[in-house]
């Protein structure tokens, strides 16, 4: 089997979402659920990067990659703040308890 | 030019109805303003459509491949209902300065009256079948927030439920055609389904027109679904007329008589229009009859005369339907507005305590009179010609028996007309005075009615004109005016149903000698104020779904893990589906 | 071969910092890990060839954002709650490597290699081709600042006198020592 470069990226991907999925699924700290989604995102930014050398298109991906970035930089500063904000109000983190706005 | 009016139509109540949200309800005055003259406007932009109807599309607008091209066709079977929707909508609001008065949510109401009326322009001026259903959906929505306006009084609350959830669960039935047709056609557009209606296989077809079928007698509140109409009536007055009245119950008219080419070669479709048509139009007139209560009365008079129309499609005069509704929908409002002055003046809404209004309500006697004139069918009146001309079409092509049902309804109409007229306005006074005869605005809308219900029918030559020319598919043969007018007054078949109709009238003055008769119908009677078991039927479908919204409640946790576990979980049946097809 | 091996190295250990920040007890522990994860992430980003978005990836990841989340979990509190989570965590567990599998079935035969790139260099798409991104860019900062500015707000404390209340209660304490002056003053000519 030829592994390449390439692939190894690809399954980084897949593992760095996995890790990330499973932590959403099993974690009730707030804070934690801001740093597994940060890491679903670097694995998104990995996969466009590594699509941008498959296709040949590197510039455009890396511009995506920026976007994606900054994008993400803003949701971990609005969910920390989130999380200050909660944590003095509320004076809980656990999203369970969180849940007021039931259906 | 078509494609600026057609945006015109849609578009300038759409934008009122923003306006009148973003000036707020500080300023009642300008809400009202810009209601009325925005309305006023848009039903002008309506009327000069009419010069420029064809049958291509004059706005295209291309939606990806999975939505098709949402195109608008303003063929003269949709212009007609934009035209109603429109004009009848002006009128309404010009009607609701006076009746919502003092109002403190005004924002709401006119901007859902807008809506509603800009989104009926464009189901009946769209070309494609989806974009067709997502104006029928909004149609839905704004009759549903309407009936529920008075949001602190339950029973507006059940009756908009009730109402939303059996004209959508027919709504359900022109989305599944539509996908049927896309999927066997590969287009959503109308002109294409007509077309090619005869490549699709058989089955397919017969589903298709029962689906289409169900959609449109839910729409038009048709027996057995037709309950949700008389409970409507919890709505302001103006909404009854405009929605309940003039336009979304012509809806389902609308659907039957726009596919009727494609499907009347489908075994048992076309007797199945008629005979919902008939017994809608007995059974509502029989209700009628037996209602105490004003504005019902005139519920299950629209159940009754919608199923005039539904007879029409059925037997296959598609004009003839066509032209029974524009007469319904100005003489219906008009009746209906008349109501919204009576009821509020005198302070309830039973005719049992209504009496005497003849000498104390002068103008609204009038216009009263008026539209009942047309809506009993006598000369001169707009409902003489376009219901003549139905019955005149149902003894000519369709069954025997369906025309002597349809004879029988004339006479009931004429019948619980005249007794709607003499409990309201005859006899003495069995309630309080009323403290007015009609506001300004109130009878500037009802002279504008009555004045339609005397001229509307001269448009026959014109209508039917433009549907020969606009319909290719309907095979509608042109016909002038006073041509008309002659084969109606001279045909037999009117001169049974005027007839019939002395022998209604005659039976309710005469109704002392024939006290006895009226001892022997008591138990009918009975039955039919138990609406006939409907009731239990309509409820029936109600609690079914309510209980399976609650059941599905449960899923909703709100808790954050719960919903990952939803998106995890659809990203493996997704993937396992693309391994399977893999 | 060599190539392969520095990759699957830089990878491996960027999966296992993310596991551990996971499984770790502190809230700070975790960000360090995460900031660990960006590091070597943005080791393979260069190596792969994109520099620029190496670099913004290390900035950003391993320094803007480590700060803020240890600033945060400074204020908020660094205890971490019993993780016994609503969902069982077989179903998770199961969930997470049937979608893995899965996902590895299919990317796993793409033949790929370095393929050459275009002429233009970077600076020419991104603020020419991608300007639109730009656009979009600078309206999420914005907005990002205004929601922090108006989540991080102290909720003010209603006003308990107003200005006017106030002057009056000076007002009137003045008179009344005025008064107790002149009464004090009257007194002892009696």
């Amino acid at each position: 089997m030829n592994i390449s470069p390439i692939n190894i990226c690809l399954l980084g991907v897949i593992g760095l979402v996995a890790v990330g999925f499973y932590g959403l699924l099993t974690t009730r700290n707030l804070i934690k659920v801001v740093i597994m989604l940060q890491i679903l995102v670097k694995a998104a930014v990995l996969g466009l990067i590594t699509a941008g050398i498959i296709s040949g298109q590197l510039y455009i991906t890396q511009s995506m990659a920026i976007t994606v970035i900054v994008a993400d930089t803003i949701v971990a500063v609005i969910g920390m703040a989130f999380a200050i904000q909660i944590r003095r109000q509320v004076g809980t983190l656990d999203t369970n308890e969180l849940s007021s706005l039931r259906g | 030019m078509a494609a600026f009016l057609v945006l015109l139509t849609i578009g300038l109540p759409w934008i009122g109805a923003l306006l009148v949200l973003l000036t707020g309800n500080e300023r009642p005055k300008l809400q009202h303003a810009i209601a009325s003259i925005i309305s006023v406007a848009a039903g002008i932009s309506a009327i000069v459509l009419l010069w420029f109807t064809s049958d291509q599309p004059v706005l295209s607008i291309p939606m990806g491949s999975v939505f098709g091209v949402f195109t608008f066709v303003p063929d003269v079977l949709g212009v007609l209902l934009a035209v109603i929707a429109n004009v009848v909508g002006s009128l309404a609001v010009i009607f609701s300065i006076d009746y919502m008065k003092g109002n403190e949510q005004l924002g709401r109401y006119y901007a859902l009256v807008m809506f509603f009326i800009g989104a009926m322009a464009g189901l009946g001026i769209s070309g494609s079948l989806l974009l067709m259903f997502l104006f029928w959906e909004i149609t839905a929505f704004c009759s549903y927030a309407l009936i529920s306006f008075h949001n602190d009084d339950p029973k507006a609350v059940a009756a908009g439920i009730k109402a939303l959830i059996i004209t959508q669960l027919g709504g359900i039935g022109l989305l599944v055609g539509a996908l049927i047709i896309n999927s066997f056609i590969g287009s959503y557009q109308i002109s294409v389904f007509m077309a090619e209606a005869e490549s699709l296989p058989f089955n397919v077809l017969v589903l298709l027109a029962f689906c289409f079928l169900a959609a449109a007698i839910a729409k038009s509140a048709q027996v057995p679904l037709h309950t949700w109409l008389p409970d409507a009536m919890e709505a302001p007055t103006p909404v009854s007329a405009l929605i309940h009245a003039a336009t979304m119950v012509n809806a389902g008219v609308y659907l039957v008589a726009r596919f009727f080419p494609a499907f009347e070669d489908v075994p048992g479709w076309t007797t199945s229009v008629l005979v919902v048509g008939m017994l809608s139009a007995l059974l509502g007139a029989l209700m009628a009859l037996v209602a105490a209560d004003l504005k019902r009365a005139l519920a299950y008079s629209t159940i009754s005369q919608l199923g005039y129309m539904f007879f029409a499609v059925g037997v296959g005069a598609i004009f003839a339907s066509q032209f029974h509704l524009l007469s319904h929908a100005i003489f219906k409002a008009l009746l209906f507005l008349c109501a919204g002055a009576v009821i509020p003046a005198v302070g309830t809404r039973d005719m049992r305590q209504m009496g005497g209004l003849r000498k104390t309500m002068p103008f609204v006697f009038t216009v009263f009179i008026i539209g009942s004139l047309a809506l009993v069918g006598l000369p001169v009146a707009n409902g003489f010609f376009s219901k003549e001309f139905i019955l005149e079409e149902g003894f000519i092509y369709g069954p025997i028996w369906a025309y002597i049902g349809m004879l029988l309804g004339v006479g009931l109409t004429a019948l619980y007309v005249s007794r709607m007229v003499f409990m309201v306005f005859y006899g003495e006074s069995h309630g309080d005075e009323p403290i007015h005869d009609g506001l300004f605005w109130m009878r500037v809308s009802l002279t504008a009615l009555a004045i339609g219900v005397f001229t509307t029918w001269l448009l026959a030559g014109v209508l039917s004109d433009l549907m020969a020319q606009t319909l290719p598919f309907h095979g509608v043969h042109a016909i002038g005016t006073f041509e008309l007018a002659k084969e109606i007054i001279l045909a037999p078949a009117t001169w049974i149903s005027i007839a019939v109709i002395a022998l209604g009238i005659g039976i309710w003055i005469l109704r002392e000698p024939l006290a006895g008769i009226k001892n022997l119908m008591r138990p009918v009677a009975r039955i039919i104020e138990n609406r006939l078991g409907f009731e239990q039927l309509n409820q029936g479908i109600i609690n079914v779904t309510k209980n399976l919204t609650a059941a599905l409640h449960l899923t909703q946790t709100g808790q954050l893990n719960w919903n990952i576990l939803g998106i995890v979980g659809m990203l493996s049946v997704l993937l396992a589906l693309l391994f399977i097809g893999v | 071969m060599l190539e392969t091996l520095i990759y699957g190295l830089l990878v491996g250990v960027a999966i296992f910092s993310a596991i551990q920040s996971l499984r770790a007890d502190s809230l700070l522990r975790s960000a360090i890990w995460l900031a660990g994860v960006s590091v070597l992430l943005s080791i393979v980003i260069y190596l792969l060839g994109a520099h620029q978005v190496a670099v913004i990836e290390l900035s950003v990841g391993a320094g803007l954002v480590t700060v803020l989340f240890v600033f945060a979990i400074s204020v908020a509190g660094d205890e971490g709650i019993g993780e016994r989570s609503l969902v069982p965590k077989p179903l998770a567990w199961a969930l997470v490597i049937f979608s893995g599998l899965l996902l590895m079935y299919f990317i796993l035969p793409i033949k790929a290699s370095f393929s050459t790139i275009s002429k233009t260099s970077l600076t020419a798409v991104f603020w020419e081709d991608r300007s639109l991104d730009l656009l979009v860019q600078i309206v999420l900062i914005y907005s990002g600042v205004l929601g922090l500015v108006g989540i991080l707000a102290e909720a003010k404390a209603p006003l308990q006198h107003s200005m006017v209340d106030e002057v009056a209660a000076g007002r009137e304490r003045a008179l009344q020592e005025m008064e107790v002056k002149a009464a004090s003053e009257v007194d002892p000519t009696i």
